[in-house]
């Protein structure tokens, strides 16, 4: 053992880190944007649309994250962080898509008609009556999607992207100490993890209790 | 859904007219692709498409014989090794699979002073993967028991394993195997990660053919069609068991 190599290697860490810190958060932006979007369209009445949705969310749940990342990255030819992040956005957004759905069909139709003969418009009722509801049945799925976003970024290593994982690789490559890198970087890893489902479970609270 | 006021709602029509679009367009483009540098590879590429989900069956086997103990422990063990098999497990969860992957394919050589081969830290880390996740869902399905199955039983003169045995498995295992097989579908899609340690699984066979022949466009074709249909199917089984199921990632 030599815990001093990670003191050594202290920029490459922590610019690794940065970047999978970076890829998570925008990933996880976007991945809830298209998600939640597709998921509504999936809860429409629209047969033809809930089928689309539904082609959407199949396609996508049956491929391999790195097929598709592989796929942006060499066939269409992406450069490789934007190639990235679309490939993870694409993939969390079919999960996301679910979440969304069944969150929506757990509301009942009579919470809304109950809304609007209180004399609520219906914009209203979306906002007052559904989405909190949806939303408290959505956050415990949701955190483990955001945690799943976050362990798939390492994925991006695969192509290029300098992120933590690619760095502990090239620790492991020019000095043999890939154990101590691989420690340092599951416990970051953990940590983001970490601070996300802490996040999740506030947020959660404050729904709960208002 | 279908007939509205006795006339066919007409986005069923569009769906299908889309569908049918769709069809022949992935024929056309099945046809216009040059077919013949990838052909002779046929036999290499079906045999590595066996090989993932070989990985994935064994590692799926192996993975329940983990997380049966851990899962135990976990509901019913002692406050301190329950508290260690909860560490283990959140620990593999929180953790990328692909670092798991690297972990024991470079780090536990450099641990233990003899060298893994690539096939069994492949076996090894999808094992560890799949007894984290595992253990999770034979634990919901303990739990999805309810008590007074158990009180019975105990009322009934039952001994306390064969309580367990005769009573609370056969239920649990009943209420969780929807979730047993769609964690193996995302263990299948986790297997194309091996390709980074160098097992010729299927993703790591559709790249050595593609640096031999080079043929990128009907190669991607067979890649997304081998993950799309094996996945595929698995799903089918699930909805088979509980349609109403949500497979989630």
């Amino acid at each position: 053992m030599d815990w001093a190599i990670l003191w050594q290697y202290r920029a490459a860490l922590a610019g690794g880190f940065a970047i999978t810190l970076a890829v998570s958060a925008l990933a996880i932006l976007g991945a809830t944007l298209l998600g939640v979007l597709v998921g509504c369209l999936r809860a429409s009445h629209s047969y033809l649309l809930q089928r689309l949705t539904a082609s959407y969310t199949e396609l996508l749940r049956n491929l391999p994250l790195i097929v598709k990342l592989f796929f942006l990255y060499f066939v269409i030819g992406l450069p490789a962080l934007p190639a990235a992040l679309a490939a993870l956005v694409l993939h969390q957004s079919a999960y996301i898509a679910d979440v969304t759905a069944a969150g929506l069909r757990s509301v009942g139709r009579g919470q809304f008609d109950a809304g609007l003969s209180l004399g609520l418009k219906r914009w209203q009722v979306y906002r007052r009556v559904i989405l909190p509801q949806v939303v408290r049945v959505m956050l415990p799925p949701m955190t483990s999607q955001y945690v799943s976003v976050i362990k798939n970024t390492s994925v991006v290593a695969l192509i290029g992207v300098a992120d933590l994982t690619f760095q502990t690789q090239q620790i492991n490559v020019e000095t043999f100490r890939g154990f101590e890198a691989a420690t340092a970087a599951t416990l970051l890893y953990m940590l983001v993890a970490g601070a996300v489902i802490a996040a999740m479970t506030r947020l959660q609270r404050r729904q709960v209790m208002r | 859904m279908h007939a509205v006021n006795g006339t066919l709602n007409p986005q069923v029509w569009i769906w299908r007219v889309l569908v049918a679009v769709a069809l022949v367009l992935a024929a056309w483009l099945v046809a216009s692709l040059d077919w013949s540098r990838v052909a002779p590879s046929w036999q290499f590429l079906l045999l590595a498409l066996g090989r993932s989900w070989w990985l994935a069956i064994i590692a799926m086997t192996l993975g329940i014989a983990a997380a049966m103990p851990l899962a135990l422990l976990r509901v019913y063990g002692p406050p301190w090794p329950r508290r260690a098999a909860t560490l283990l497990i959140e620990a593999v969860r929180a953790t990328p699979e692909l670092m798991i992957i690297f972990w024991v394919y470079f780090t536990l050589p450099v641990v233990t002073g003899s060298q893994v081969s690539a096939w069994n830290a492949a076996l090894g880390s999808l094992s560890v993967i799949a007894a984290a996740y595992l253990a999770e869902v034979l634990r919901a399905g303990l739990f999805s028991v309810p008590a007074a199955q158990r009180e019975a039983a105990r009322a009934l003169g039952l001994k306390p394993v064969a309580v367990f045995r005769l009573v609370v498995l056969p239920q649990a295992l009943r209420n969780m195997l929807p979730a047993l097989i769609a964690q193996l579908v995302s263990l299948f899609k986790t297997t194309s990660l091996v390709y980074a340690i160098g097992v010729m699984d299927f993703f790591r066979a559709v790249s050595v053919t593609n640096n031999a022949v080079y043929a990128p466009y009907p190669l991607y074709l067979v890649l997304a069609a081998g993950y799309f249909v094996s996945c595929w199917t698995i799903t089918q089984v699930v909805r088979r068991f509980d349609p109403a199921y949500q497979l989630l990632d």
